[in-house]
């Protein structure tokens, strides 16, 4: 009897340790992916409230432009992840033996740009890349090529995207492999030295195989944080030049906080959460597996 | 030891890599150099084609045009207490319940801890039109505390602070335990003391990332007193004034603060961050 009191103590004690973050969570996690999968079956016009079924996503799927913030969107991803990892291995892998100072100024002048946001970094580009007086388009006026409007062209709107984003980001990346490489058990390199093994060697046959675990945390978290990418576009193009650089989350927040249509937007935002949901089951089983 | 090995023999590759990423390091740089001499041109010389890599002449009057014809300061501190705010309230809710999940027995606990870890992956944004409605709700659009509260409901935290307290020696509590002191005293006095390094890497990386926060801020402060400095100097971008150089002084104070804490944190920054790697 006394044990059972104890327990029943003891678990509610529990409960009330969690209760305020499980009350935030209830109200701003839970409620809105509920309310969310709600609304983007309903026409919404500030107070009233009409079912429409399931109108919105083909709404959806009968808009160009929502196809082109698909498409923008999965370039992004694919390019900016395969840029960030790739990079960040190949900074990471040179710099992490070396001495401490030099390993603090390699993380620290890639991860500055990161701590400054990307809206700053943003406005700098949006300055360099300005055609009327930025220095990149002054560069590309004095070396005679042909497109000195880089941003307000098609063809180079969506590169230059990615390198922005790539340029400022992946920093985070380099942060985290460096810590990762540095753990590993220095035993490993001095058996490959032994056996007269380059640094290449080293690199592909030690180092990536043990880092594989970063690497997948590494691409997911940069996925998803590609998916919702949104103040570059706002900041740099607008969704332009003629939607060519418009992303789904720029779609979305077009489609709610300029056209009113919170339906629509709903439903942008539902599909966005499930691929999200989706993509996240190799880290979240990773995380769960040593529990 | 390695440090031996690269002395002894000088691999090509490990030169040639190192010598690109230096360089791409120093590339990596140049805008937020331009950004920050371009601040302190006068609004003729920002324009100057070639331009002039130093300042010719250094005026500070961009800065105080930023504070004068815009709400800056007002801004600076409204962006001072929704991260403050923000982040003391993440640490006193997620403190508490990673010491439940780490410490305390109770019903459903691993089923809830892996619903709040679940909530890690899925970005805030996706879910922006409800999330705005319910604020609306509860008459905080417009309001620093509609900036605050949603972004209390974060994992991050929780999943941060249980590692530390999971590696605190459980026989601290019992002995605290044996001395009659109940389960708040433990945790106040004996266990918070001593997560205190992933407290201070809480704090930090929640406040910078909170700061830097831009989207959920852009649509619940509308009046331009409302706004943070995040979101308040990036409407100088599509501001008339056709002077760059009181632009970049705007994004270059809104930059300052976070470089101040990198150059004072850089510690707890990367070890912080790295945490999340070590862990899965």
């Amino acid at each position: 009897m006394k044990l059972r009191n104890y327990h029943l103590k003891e678990n509610v004690t529990g409960y009330l340790f969690i209760l305020p973050q499980f009350l935030l969570f209830l109200v701003f996690i839970v409620y809105p992916i509920l309310e969310g999968v709600r609304l983007s079956l309903y026409k919404v016009q500030y107070q009233k409230e009409t079912f429409v079924g399931l109108d919105n996503y083909i709404t959806l799927f009968n808009d160009p432009v929502f196809f082109k913030s698909i498409y923008n969107t999965v370039i992004f991803v694919v390019f900016i992840v395969i840029l960030t990892v790739g990079f960040a291995l190949f900074v990471a892998s040179a710099v992490f033996d070396k001495n401490a100072k030099y390993v603090s100024f390699i993380r620290g002048s890639y991860y500055i740009p990161v701590m400054v946001s990307m809206v700053v970094m943003s406005m700098v580009w949006g300055f360099l890349l300005n055609p009327a007086n930025g220095l990149i388009s002054y560069a590309a006026k004095e070396m005679d090529f042909s497109i000195v409007n880089l941003l307000g062209n098609k063809t180079t709107v969506l590169p230059v995207i990615i390198f922005v984003t790539f340029a400022t980001n992946v920093g985070q990346a380099i942060i985290l492999y460096i810590a990762s490489m540095i753990g590993v058990p220095k035993d490993l390199f001095e058996a490959a030295e032994v056996d007269g093994a380059s640094r290449l060697d080293v690199i592909f046959k030690i180092l990536i195989p043990l880092v594989k675990p970063t690497t997948i945390y590494i691409t997911v978290i940069n996925i998803i944080a590609v998916l919702k990418i949104f103040v570059v576009i706002q900041m740099l193009t607008g969704g332009g030049p003629n939607n060519s650089s418009v992303t789904m989350m720029y779609y979305l927040y077009n489609n709610a906080f300029k056209y009113n249509q919170l339906g629509v937007a709903s439903a942008v935002g539902v599909i966005m959460f499930f691929i999200t949901l989706l993509l996240s089951v190799p880290q979240l089983r990773a995380m769960f597996k040593d529990k | 030891m390695l440090q031996v090995k690269t002395k002894k023999k000088r691999d090509m590759y490990d030169i040639f890599s190192n010598s690109i990423i230096v360089l791409f390091a120093l590339l990596n740089l140049f805008p937020l150099y331009w950004l920050f001499t371009s601040s302190l041109k006068n609004s003729s010389d920002v324009l100057k084609m070639p331009p002039d890599w130093w300042p010719s002449t250094f005026t500070f009057s961009n800065y105080s045009e930023v504070f004068s014809s815009q709400p800056a300061l007002r801004w600076t501190m409204n962006s001072l207490f929704v991260a403050g705010l923000t982040t003391i309230l993440v640490v006193a809710a997620s403190s508490m319940a990673a010491y439940a999940f780490s410490k305390l027995q109770f019903k459903g606990k691993q089923v809830i801890f892996i619903f709040f870890v679940s909530s890690l992956m899925v970005p805030k944004e996706v879910m922006i039109v409800p999330l705005f409605r319910i604020t609306q709700e509860l008459g905080m659009v417009n309001s620093l505390y509609g900036m605050i509260w949603p972004n209390v409901a974060t994992a991050f935290g929780v999943f941060l602070l249980k590692g530390f307290f999971d590696s605190a020696p459980d026989a601290l509590r019992e002995a605290a335990k044996i001395d009659g002191a109940g389960e708040v005293r433990t945790f106040l006095q004996i266990l918070l003391p001593i997560i205190k390094p992933g407290i201070g890497a809480l704090f930090i990386l929640n406040f910078v990332q909170v700061w830097n926060d831009y989207l959920w801020q852009l649509v619940i402060g509308q009046d331009k007193e409302m706004k943070t400095l995040m979101v308040g100097v990036a409407t100088l971008m599509q501001d008339l004034n056709p002077n760059f150089a009181y632009k970049m002084a705007g994004a270059t104070v809104a930059a300052i603060p976070m470089l101040i804490i990198f150059v004072m944190f850089q510690k707890y920054f990367t070890s912080g961050i790295a945490i999340g790697a070590v862990k899965e």
